[in-house]
């Protein structure tokens, strides 16, 4: 079965004026379909830059990557922009939902664009219930739920085009312990039945819940 | 273009409210200044033109008076001392055949109209009768004059003096040159080349003659009504029958179509230089709509990161800033359109007492110009930031707070 991500001999250099900054150093790694992986490391270590890689946000400077069996190293904004739609689901720390859009068309936000159709609510709403979020707030606006609601969907909302995979940046990073364990409880289902998931996090109990740790140290994998 | 980005340029202009309303008010105020400049322009020009244009096709000719020779016609009259003779006539009259050339003598009189009456200065014509129908073949009122002592009285000299058909006028301070009978009124022909007899008297070239003592030697301007052939090309035909020797001129001649063109030319130049000027508002408009579009991408460039992450086109981010440009743009250019027919509506009644000159085709093209101008000003200056938002790099983006 193909991976659903490949790194192969991966270099990430930063050109600065003092001098090459080398945030990835030859990392080669994958993901088989159905993973549940933490990424873990210190600040500076190469995390976010690893992370933007997977999420296809940039290219690397030597090595290739291979996301379901598609190459993007030579691949432009619009067919990288593509990619990130149809394969990758982001979650992040910060929810960033559009306050300006209710919670349903937050949803239905990459449905829309993968469409270019107006919201089907049908498949919005069969991934909010997925994420256990109360029928109610389906028309509320984002500000208006909690934290924890907030990232139930954004959950819902990197779900909803079936991604091959789950990105998850401090998922639970702005959330209490309590509405932290629950969605990563939210997580460990989406996981079983059938969701690869890829958690950046530094926080050691995370890592807990996931089947495998990936640790960066200085640009490095250090397993 | 998706839906959701339309729907969200709208909802971001709404929550912006005051803001968004503080650029449609400059896109509203150039597109007034621009229309309403353009519709007093096109409203003085047809005003004039209206005035101007039952002139028609003519030539005329006076005296050549040095330098280029003013306009024709006016008062003025004995005191210039400079004459066309009955013999610059006939050379003319041949020169112009088929077209019919006719001599003009004019002199101004003091004269009452009735007993006790205001003492009257106004200005006289004597045209021969048999000219006088086809120079001016409009009269409000009454007939040409049969007999030697009739004559025809302008409209607005009627109209201050209280003169109807069978009024009679005592010519002089004291009546010294003779008495006349008002036989028609002649309709209104506003400003003009030839002869401007709103405000005067026309009488016929006998009586003129034997009232203020003069011959046929002693005309003022011969005026050529061409029918025939184009003004330039009697004018050249004129000028080479009577001006052969090029030191010392006889005639001065003026090409009434030629003029008014020129005329309309000025006043085009006029109106295209009040509406640049409107503009400039428009310019400033402008301005003020980068500004806030500016604005608008500097507050939403994580909201911008977050579109980008997760799928968003470039062109899709340039679209939803484009659209909020356009909706400002349209709406503000719009209800500027409507408020510029009031206001032209509202500077044409006050200044010309008429808004006859509102509906015409091209006050309805100032309107439109300013209304498309205002629409293409904001599109523009919706163009840079909407391209900024569309390239930020999304990694940038997602961190900036």
């Amino acid at each position: 079965m193909v991976p659903v991500i490949q790194f192969k001999d991966v270099m990430k250099v930063y050109p600065l004026k003092a001098g090459d900054v080398t945030a990835l150093d030859h990392i080669s790694f994958e993901v088989e379909r159905g993973e549940f992986i933490s990424i873990m490391g210190p600040s500076g270590s190469g995390k976010s830059t690893l992370l933007n890689l997977m999420g296809c946000l940039d290219t690397p400077t030597t090595g290739d990557i291979f996301i379901s069996g598609i190459g993007v190293r030579d691949m432009s904004d619009v067919e990288l922009t593509n990619l990130r739609r149809d394969r990758i689901g982001f979650i992040f720390q910060y929810f960033n939902l559009f306050p300006l859009l209710n919670i349903i068309e937050n949803v239905s936000f990459p449905q829309m664009l993968k469409s270019q159709k107006q919201v089907d609510e049908k498949k919005a709403i069969e991934v909010l219930q997925a994420v256990q979020l109360e029928e109610r707030l389906y028309t509320h606006t984002p500000l208006e739920l909690s934290g924890g609601q907030q990232q139930r969907v954004a959950v819902a909302r990197a779900l909803i085009n079936d991604p091959d995979i789950l990105l998850c940046d401090e998922p639970t990073g702005n959330l209490d312990s309590k509405t932290g364990a629950s969605i990563m409880e939210l997580m460990t289902g989406l996981n079983r039945r059938g969701s690869t998931i890829i958690i950046v996090t530094h926080d050691p109990h995370i890592a807990e819940y996931t089947n495998r740790v990936i640790r960066i140290v200085d640009g490095r994998i250090a397993e | 273009m998706s839906t959701i980005f339309w729907e969200i340029s709208k909802r971001n202009i709404r929550i912006h409210m005051l803001r968004s309303s503080l650029a449609m008010l400059g896109i509203i105020i150039g597109v007034v200044a621009i229309a309403s400049m353009g519709i007093l322009g096109n409203t003085i020009v047809q005003e004039v033109s209206s005035s101007l244009s039952s002139v028609g096709d003519s030539v005329i000719v006076t005296p050549y008076a040095g330098g280029g020779g003013g306009m024709g016609g006016g008062g003025g009259g004995h005191s210039a001392n400079l004459y066309l003779t009955n013999q610059n006539f006939q050379q003319i009259k041949r020169s112009v055949a088929p077209n019919v050339a006719i001599p003009v003598m004019s002199t101004s009189a003091h004269m009452k109209v009735g007993v006790g009456s205001d003492d009257i200065v106004a200005s006289i014509y004597g045209i021969p009768s048999d000219d006088t129908k086809k120079l001016l073949p409009d009269l409000e009122a009454g007939d040409y004059s049969n007999g030697n002592s009739g004559c025809l009285v302008g409209t607005t000299f009627a109209k201050d003096h209280n003169l109807k058909v069978g009024s009679r006028i005592s010519i002089g301070q004291n009546g010294e040159y003779g008495a006349l009978r008002v036989t028609g009124i002649i309709k209104e022909r506003g400003m003009s080349f030839d002869i401007s007899t709103d405000n005067a008297l026309v009488v016929t070239q006998d009586w003129f003659e034997s009232a203020f003592d003069t011959t046929d030697d002693e005309l003022n301007e011969v005026v050529v009504k061409v029918t025939n052939g184009d003004t330039a090309d009697v004018k050249t035909t004129i000028e080479k029958q009577l001006n052969r020797n090029t030191k010392d001129k006889t005639v001065s001649v003026i090409d009434s179509k030629a003029t008014l063109a020129s005329i309309f030319e000025t006043f085009g130049m006029v109106t295209t230089f009040v509406t640049a000027i409107g503009g400039i508002s428009m310019i400033v408009a402008g301005v003020s709509i980068f500004n806030i579009m500016m604005m608008s991408v500097n507050e939403r460039i994580k909201e911008i990161g977050i579109m980008r992450s997760i799928g968003t086109q470039k062109k899709e981010v340039m679209s939803m800033f484009i659209f909020e440009a356009a909706i400002i743009g349209v709406v503000g250019s719009v209800i500027g359109g409507v408020l510029s027919f009031i206001a032209g509506y509202a500077i044409s009644s006050l200044m010309f007492n008429t808004t006859e000159y509102l509906f015409t085709v091209a006050s309805m093209l100032s309107v439109a110009e300013g209304v498309g101008f205002g629409i293409v000003i904001c599109l523009l200056c919706g163009l840079y930031p909407a391209w900024q938002a569309a390239n930020l790099n999304p990694i940038d983006a997602l961190r900036h707070e």
